[in-house]
């Protein structure tokens, strides 16, 4: 997991990811933050078994995950929406 | 020629329960499903087991709401059917979930509604509870803050449409009963000693004997009574439901409003269905209406149905919506089910109309009983209310 | 504040949505482009994100036509760009089309009233189930592909693709340039059917130099850095508790070798996304060798539903510059079906699109059949494989389902048996394989058994934003 090092990027902020900080450069997606971090889960599935992102556009949703931002939840894919500054991401809520 | 004790048209839950019950009272049964089993209203509904007063009947005046309420009787048998069904299928998977159901108030003039509602229940023996906001947060923490009322009915739940089918389709076979996917019925004529029919499977058409017929076929009813010449007044519906993505429990009871259409509940897989009645289009065909279609999703309907839900239970609307989908249900002229022997037409039953998922086990079993010659014992009453009788005039001038 | 109904909704901002844009503005019309994306340019042409400069960006040759036409279109004064959109659906109404535009966020989403809907929504990867392809690690190439090009991110350390389409030739290329390892590039057809298939088509191969050329330069740069490229081999499980460790590598029914890595990629070709026209009931057509709907389209590319038009990988996975051309000939035509132009104008309009387009779909077909993923794709599943991924139901499960008493012969009677293709993704990732199986099963080919039945919504959308999607 290595950012390309031709490419200029803004100032880094944080991310919670499951409690943990997660740095991310301003326009990446939440899934690319988390990988670069090393967190290739991205959700459990119904036996437990832990799921990584599978299609990066919108169209798998394997890696839905749960974000709070200003006291709103919502479940959206990790790979469509941008980390922003203060956002908590949950990835073992949802599946029953 | 083939030759049956009783050909029932149609695959749903209705037509397999009584497939079921007439078969392991030792009948020889012939069922004919023109498409897949389960394919209609019995496996596109949303499963709520609802017993309270439908909001459907509080809208329309004094008269529907107390013939309505006395079909509580029905209910009251209903409760206890869907109770023992699980043991009496021996089948564990019909994810039967019978927790409570709470119709909630969120105005003054839906309190009052709900008030007018328990006292009609409590009449006719219902044992609904009227709670106020803040006990039926208690029951239920996940209700809206400014839910102001709710009634409380302690057997209410949901099932699985997508399993009970199947469940009864499987005991049917069983027992012995003869089940024919993808069979077609062509025509239904009086013959000496029953009924003969026609049926066409692939390309092939099969002559059918049969001492009587059992007509279970939904929003079809209308046109297979036609066949047989008889007038049979139910009328389709096109409804339109959505479900969220699987979730970990949180709502175990069936939500309903008794001011806006909203019907709630999760799912034993964990999602949350999500319908009340909100219409869809029946597509329509050069002749009317066109039933082998699909009706469309009303965008006004499904804006609509999400908003009052996230109204009314806040926690979904952080939940995905990942399916909505349309549905024909039949419903008659008054609303109540049609059930039991067609008058003038010997050896012809029918079951249609009308809370099909929640009273459908509770009526195949009682007019099965009615087609074996025997009591329909404590439903005879409300039998009576839903007899196919009551249309009567419709073909007192028919040949 | 009230949104005009537009005469146009342009769903996909690739470059067959650019194309039919362009055309539109032209004559007159008003136009909205949605894509889930933030910026226009469709998975081909997927641009960084504003925040991120990148030297020499897809500087190949073969984006040179295709970011040209981007920048025409970024550039078109008039056409209302709604980028981070999700199109939940698109509903029938009495003056067009009520577009369910949801922000992909989740914030409150919008009802959009447009004339006419033009569906170019590309294609996604098809997935293909194999033992271990669940495990976190394991991508789509076209995953793997727009994290590099677009997030700038190589997602992995150590790389085995897999797969039967040349486009993995490009991707190794891409990841080795942006430092990645590739440990292995599986080809699973025998050198001798591939050669095969370019000589049954040699014609079209040598008219096709110019393309061809770039999967050969990648060849030869790959073998330069070392990458081991090997024909007649796939993946055959991916093995990991937590996470991808190894790759299992081999011919199928044998047991192959292992090979460490912590990422693997699949790359059997591509799907038409066609929910939206599937949805309004327009016709499709099985897709053979990969499987998928494919809208059918008339010369204008209009679908069988009023005021629908389709263009791009929507209608049959043609590549990028037929996507354009075809957007190209939906703009015309719905300039020409508004009255804006006459017949004989959009005639002369079309000419020269249309010629370009046959050639390129002599391409497409040339690479349909080198690419062929037919004699591999069924055979790598176990009974315990999971088809349908959002609802774990495994290979076994299905096989019981379809071959019970009274048993479903299709798809979507199968599918309220056994849950397959009822999760988040709408059955995207398990129709293909679903309907295989019942092909095998029933003796029936795919085509006559007919799909799911499709539904609203096309893509998640959180329960509050659609209920918020009043009328403004």
């Amino acid at each position: 997991m290595a950012r390309v090092a031709d490419t200029a990027r803004g100032v880094a902020a944080e991310i919670m990811v499951d409690g943990e900080r997660v740095s991310f450069h301003p326009g990446e997606t939440i899934a690319a933050a988390m990988l670069a971090a090393g967190h290739a889960a991205f959700r459990r599935d119904r036996h437990d078994r832990p799921r990584g992102l599978w299609c990066n556009m919108g169209t798998c949703c394997e890696c839905l995950v749960l974000i709070e931002r200003d006291g709103e939840a919502r479940r959206v894919r990790a790979c469509l929406v941008d980390a922003a500054p203060g956002q908590c991401v949950t990835t073992r809520d949802g599946a029953a | 020629m083939d030759a049956a004790d009783v050909l029932i048209i149609g695959g749903g839950l209705i037509g397999c329960a009584a497939a079921w019950h007439l078969a392991r009272a030792g009948t020889d049964v012939l069922l004919v499903e023109r498409g897949e089993l389960n394919a209609g209203a019995s496996g596109q509904n949303a499963g709520s087991l609802h017993f309270q007063i439908e909001r459907r009947f509080l809208e329309h005046g004094e008269a529907l709401a107390d013939q309505a309420a006395r079909t509580v009787a029905l209910s009251r048998l209903a409760i206890a059917e869907w109770r023992d069904l699980p043991a009496a299928l021996g089948d564990d998977r019909l994810d039967v979930a019978m927790q409570g159901g709470l119709m909630v108030a969120q105005s003054d003039d839906e309190v009052r509604l709900l008030e007018r509602k328990a006292a009609l229940e409590a009449r006719w023996g219902l044992p609904t509870e009227l709670i106020d906001g803040a006990q039926a947060r208690a029951i239920a923490p996940y209700l809206a803050d400014d839910v102001r009322a709710a009634s409380f009915l302690a057997d209410e739940g949901h099932a699985n449409p997508r399993l009970v089918t199947r469940a009864l389709a499987d005991a049917a076979a069983s027992a012995g009963a003869r089940l024919r996917p993808r069979t077609a019925l062509r025509a239904l004529v009086p013959a000496p000693g029953g009924w003969r029919a026609t049926l066409r499977r692939g390309t092939a058409d099969v002559e059918v004997a049969a001492a009587a017929v059992l007509i279970a076929a939904g929003a079809w009813t209308m046109a297979v009574g036609a066949l047989a010449g008889v007038h049979l007044p139910v009328f389709p519906i096109g409804l339109q439901m959505n479900v969220t993505e699987r979730v970990a429990p949180f709502l175990p009871h069936l939500v309903q409003h008794v001011g806006r259409r909203l019907s709630m509940k999760q799912a034993h897989d964990g999602n949350v269905l999500i319908g009340g009645g909100w219409p869809s289009r029946l597509a329509r065909g050069e002749g009317g209406f066109d039933l082998a279609r699909a009706p469309m999703v009303l965008p006004d309907s499904l804006t609509g149905n999400l908003a009052v839900a996230a109204a009314t239970v806040p926690r979904v609307g952080a939940l995905n919506l990942i399916r909505t989908w349309t549905g024909v249900v039949a419903i008659t002229a008054d609303q109540l089910p049609l059930a039991g022997a067609v008058p003038g037409r010997p050896g012809l039953f029918v079951i249609a109309g009308g809370s099909g998922f929640t009273l459908g086990p509770t009526l195949a079993r009682v007019v099965s009983a009615e087609m074996l010659g025997r009591s329909a014992g404590d439903a005879a009453a409300a039998m009576a209310l839903v007899a196919p009788a009551r249309f009567a005039h419709l073909n007192a001038m028919l040949a | 504040m009230s949104e005009p109904c537009y005469d146009l909704a342009i769903v996909g901002g690739g470059p067959a949505g650019q194309a039919a844009a362009e055309q539109a503005v032209a004559a007159g019309l008003t136009v909205v482009m949605l894509d889930e994306q933030a910026r226009m340019g469709g998975q081909i042409l997927r641009q960084p994100p504003l925040g991120m400069t990148v030297p020499r960006w897809l500087d190949g040759r073969g984006y040179r036509a295709l970011k040209r036409q981007l920048a025409r279109a970024e550039a078109l004064p008039g056409l209302t760009w709604s980028g981070r959109t999700s199109v939940a659906g698109v509903l029938r109404e009495a003056a067009g089309f009520a577009l369910i535009a949801v922000p992909t966020d989740g914030a409150p989403g919008r009802r959009i009233a447009a004339r006419r809907l033009l569906v170019a929504a590309g294609c996604y990867d098809l997935p293909v189930p194999l033992p271990g392809w669940t495990l976190p690690g394991v991508m789509s190439a076209g995953a793997i592909q727009a994290f590099v090009k677009s997030q700038r991110l190589v997602p992995g350390e150590r790389f085995v693709l897999a797969g039967t389409h040349p486009l993995q030739l490009i991707l190794a290329d891409q990841i080795v340039a942006a430092g990645g390892e590739v440990a292995a590039l599986l080809f699973a057809q025998a050198p001798a059917a591939a050669a095969g298939a370019l000589a049954h088509h040699a014609g079209s191969a040598l008219r096709h130099a110019g393309p061809l050329a770039a999967a050969a330069a990648s060849y030869v740069r790959l073998r330069r850095a070392g990458v081991p490229i090997r024909f007649g081999r796939t993946v055959l499980a991916v093995e990991g508790s937590d996470e991808v460790v190894a790759a299992r590598v081999g011919v199928p029914g044998e047991a192959g070798e292992v090979i460490a890595c912590d990422r693997v990629g699949l790359c059997f070709g591509f799907l038409p996304q066609a929910d939206l026209p599937r949805s309004l009931g327009a016709t499709a057509r099985w897709v053979e060798r990969t499987g998928g709907w494919a809208t059918v389209a008339d010369a204008w590319q209009r679908g069988d539903v009023p005021g629908l038009y389709v263009a791009g990988e929507t209608t049959g996975v043609a590549g990028a510059p037929a996507a354009l051309e075809e957007g190209r000939i939906a703009g015309i035509a719905v300039a020409r079906d508004a009255g804006r132009i006459d017949a004989a104008a959009a005639e002369r309009a079309v000419a020269e699109p249309r010629r370009r387009l046959a050639r390129l779909r002599g391409f497409a077909a040339l690479l349909d059949a080198v690419a062929d993923p037919r004699a591999v794709v069924t055979r790598l599943a176990s009974d315990d494989t999971i088809v349908c991924r959002c609802e774990d139901v495994t290979r076994a499960q299905l096989l019981a389902a379809a071959g019970g008493v009274a048993a479903p012969s299709d798809a979507s009677a199968l599918k309220l048996v056994t849950r397959a293709g009822m999760g988040l993704c709408q059955g995207r990732g398990c129709e293909a394989a679903v309907l295989r199986l019942l092909a095998e099963r029933t003796g029936v080919a795919p085509a006559a058994i007919g799909g799911f039945t499709p539904r609203f919504p096309v893509r998640p959308v959180p329960i509050a934003s659609v209920g918020g999607a009043d009328c403004h």
